[in-house]
């Protein structure tokens, strides 16, 4: 009976093939919004990640936090004056899972060659930041340990600042100046990095490296840092670095409310951006499931106005000997039908918006086999929920009545 | 002579809103397999109501029913809907087919209602249409063909499942007095080949192809008379 269902309504949704189709749309749009959501928010979170990976691994950032206070009166004690350049030597002695702990003196100034004048960030730092960051010199060196020991005035460029001042030229051995508040400094080129990309933590192709030694003591003649970057001896220890990182701050700082400091890992980085994209993903979603709702509904409305509209035929096969089982099926199918020609049609169109979106975004299309069931199936639940309605309307009709219908 | 159907002090009631409709008030008789009786009155008769009854689509409030022996007001809505395709062949005024679909799927579809295998579906609607002279029309639409073809659909649709009666409710209604004719003359031929057909008309002269016809006024039996 079911069968014969099945072909009764196929006949009538293939007899009113432009109306079908638009009562479809509602699914359509819906089942492909799921499936395009979900690719493109498995897509992005990829790339994302990876980027994140490739940012460094198992990078740990300490910061002095900005004092902050109530009513005018600064409560708490800015930490900064604190984090002196052997705090990173301490650290490295009393956190056993950290590797390596690296001061920053990050200074922005604006560096002139010739008649080319770029605004950067430039960072003092030393060697070891390109082993931490996973980044690598294209051409020249980056600062060595003499370098710094020596206070030599060499920069190292990142590729886009290096593109900016010297265009195709080869900038190694090229004196460029550097303006810090006023002071013009002069600084020999002796590095370009490799490109990096942008990344969750700016892009460092944008930025100049110089030696830690010349930031602090020539350019800006501070005893204080900006901040550490520690790399944990490996992945897997890396919360507990975290962990012992933060036990150390704490006490160093006797800051028991870690108001004066704050360390943010690449785990972290992580949960924030995956939190961030499942929210996203969340809302999007719930866009997406309130269109197949809609779609729902256009569907119910529309096997409402079939049923009126044919309650003559349903009298008809009621004569003929239909039983009112045999009615509710046929209309059952139809809204399924619909339902599913719409869900099998939306996975085609969420699979192209998923493809197009991807080349545009250039991240891997991924389409989860989860999300095409999802999909579907709701898509299905939908056409026997909102069918089942009308369908009992149509069923329970008394035949005489039925006939009489003009 | 084996009476196909009995009918005794057969009454119906209903509500139009408040108003209470006596459309039957006790009305009886009895027809024989093989019979062609017409039932005649004026409109509000009860005739339709009668005719309802009669094809299993209404229940009687008072009396009995019997078709082949069996009292049709004790069978729920499954077994009067089993009724309604075995022992009844409906003839409409209106034709009542299924505009979207082939002549051929139109005559099928009391076979579909009883899980008929489809290949002997189809021929057994093939053959029904044959009968009635449409058998190569099987793949038009019935908005394709003349009325009276279509009154001739509704009469292969009626026959294909061998019924016990053939109910035909002013089948010349809506037809031309010389197609309506030639309809009668198919539903005459039925007649003469041993079906049993029951026809509600208001016309005297389309009663006249009948045995006997019974007259039903104010909801009672007026005349019960036998022809030729």
């Amino acid at each position: 009976m079911i069968l014969q269902s099945l072909k009764i309504a196929l006949e009538s949704l293939w007899a009113n093939k432009m109306r079908s189709f638009l009562s479809m749309l509602g699914i359509i749009i819906g089942v492909g919004a799921v499936i395009a959501i979900v690719s493109v928010g498995t897509g992005s979170t990829q790339q994302v990640t990876s980027n994140i990976a490739n940012l460094g691994s198992n990078m740990i950032t300490i910061y002095p936090k900005t004092p902050k206070g109530q009513g005018g009166q600064v409560k708490s004690v800015s930490s900064q004056d604190k984090f002196s350049l052997e705090l990173s030597d301490y650290m490295e002695k009393f956190c056993p899972s950290v590797k390596k702990v690296i001061p920053v003196k990050q200074i922005s100034g604006s560096l002139i060659s010739d008649d080319i004048n770029v605004n950067a960030t430039v960072l003092g730092t030393n060697i070891d930041y390109t082993e931490v960051n996973n980044y690598e010199v294209d051409m020249g060196n980056f600062i060595s340990d003499n370098d710094d020991e020596e206070r030599r005035q060499v920069i190292v460029l990142g590729s886009q600042l290096a593109e900016d001042l010297f265009e195709n030229d080869n900038p190694i051995g090229e004196r460029i100046k550097v303006n810090y508040e006023g002071q013009v400094y002069m600084f020999e080129v002796i590095g370009v990095m490799k490109e990096k990309g942008s990344t969750i933590g700016g892009n460092l192709d944008d930025q100049a490296y110089i030696p830690l030694s010349v930031a602090m003591d020539k350019l800006t003649n501070s005893d204080y840092v900006t901040s550490y970057i520690a790399q944990a001896a490996s992945t897997e220890k890396a919360s507990t670095a975290v962990s012992e990182l933060e036990n150390f701050m704490v006490k160093f700082l006797d800051d028991e409310d870690q108001e004066q400091f704050r360390i943010i890992s690449q785990d972290e980085i992580l949960d924030t951006v995956s939190s961030v994209t499942g929210t996203m993903s969340m809302m999007l979603g719930g866009i997406a499931a309130i269109s197949l709702l809609v779609g729902g509904i256009g569907i119910m409305n529309i096997m409402l106005v079939s049923v009126t509209e044919r309650t003559r035929e349903i009298g008809v096969r009621k004569a003929l000997g239909a039983r009112n089982t045999h009615i509710l099926f046929q209309f059952l199918m139809e809204s399924l039908n619909l339902t599913s020609f719409g869900g099998i049609l939306g996975i085609g169109f969420g699979w192209a918006v998923a493809y197009f979106l991807s080349r545009y975004g250039d991240w891997p299309m991924i389409i989860a086999p989860l999300s095409i069931g999802l999909a579907f199936g709701f898509a299905l639940f939908i056409g026997i929920f909102f069918g089942l309605y009308p369908a009992m309307k149509a069923a329970k009709m008394n035949p005489v009545d039925a006939l009489r219908y003009e | 002579m084996t009476k196909v159907i009995k009918i005794e002090q057969l009454e119906k009631t209903y509500y139009l809103g408040k108003v209470k409709v006596e459309a039957l008030r006790g009305v009886s008789f009895e027809i024989n397999t093989g019979d062609f009786v017409s039932i005649m009155g004026p409109s509000g008769s009860g005739k339709s109501t009668l005719m309802h009854i009669i094809g299993c689509l209404d229940y009687p409030t008072g009396g009995k029913f019997f078709l082949s022996g069996q009292d049709v007001s004790k069978l729920n809505d499954n077994q009067l809907a089993l009724f309604r395709n075995q022992k009844i062949g409906f003839v409409f005024q209106q034709f009542n087919l299924l505009p979207k679909a082939t002549i051929l799927r139109n005559v099928e579809l009391p076979l579909t209602y009883n899980n008929s295998n489809s290949r002997n579906k189809r021929q057994l609607a093939a053959q029904a249409l044959e009968e009635v002279g449409l058998g190569d029309r099987l793949k038009h639409r019935p908005n394709e063909i003349s009325g009276g073809q279509k009154q001739r659909v509704a009469i292969a649709r009626a026959l294909v499942n061998h019924p016990s009666i053939i109910l035909a409710d002013e089948p010349t209604g809506n037809l031309d007095s010389k197609t309506g004719r030639d309809i009668m003359e198919i539903i005459k031929k039925l007649h003469d080949s041993g079906n049993t057909i029951i026809l509600v008309t208001h016309e005297p002269e389309i009663a006249q192809y009948s045995q006997r016809v019974i007259h039903l006024k104010d909801g009672l039996i007026d005349k019960d008379e036998v022809i030729a």
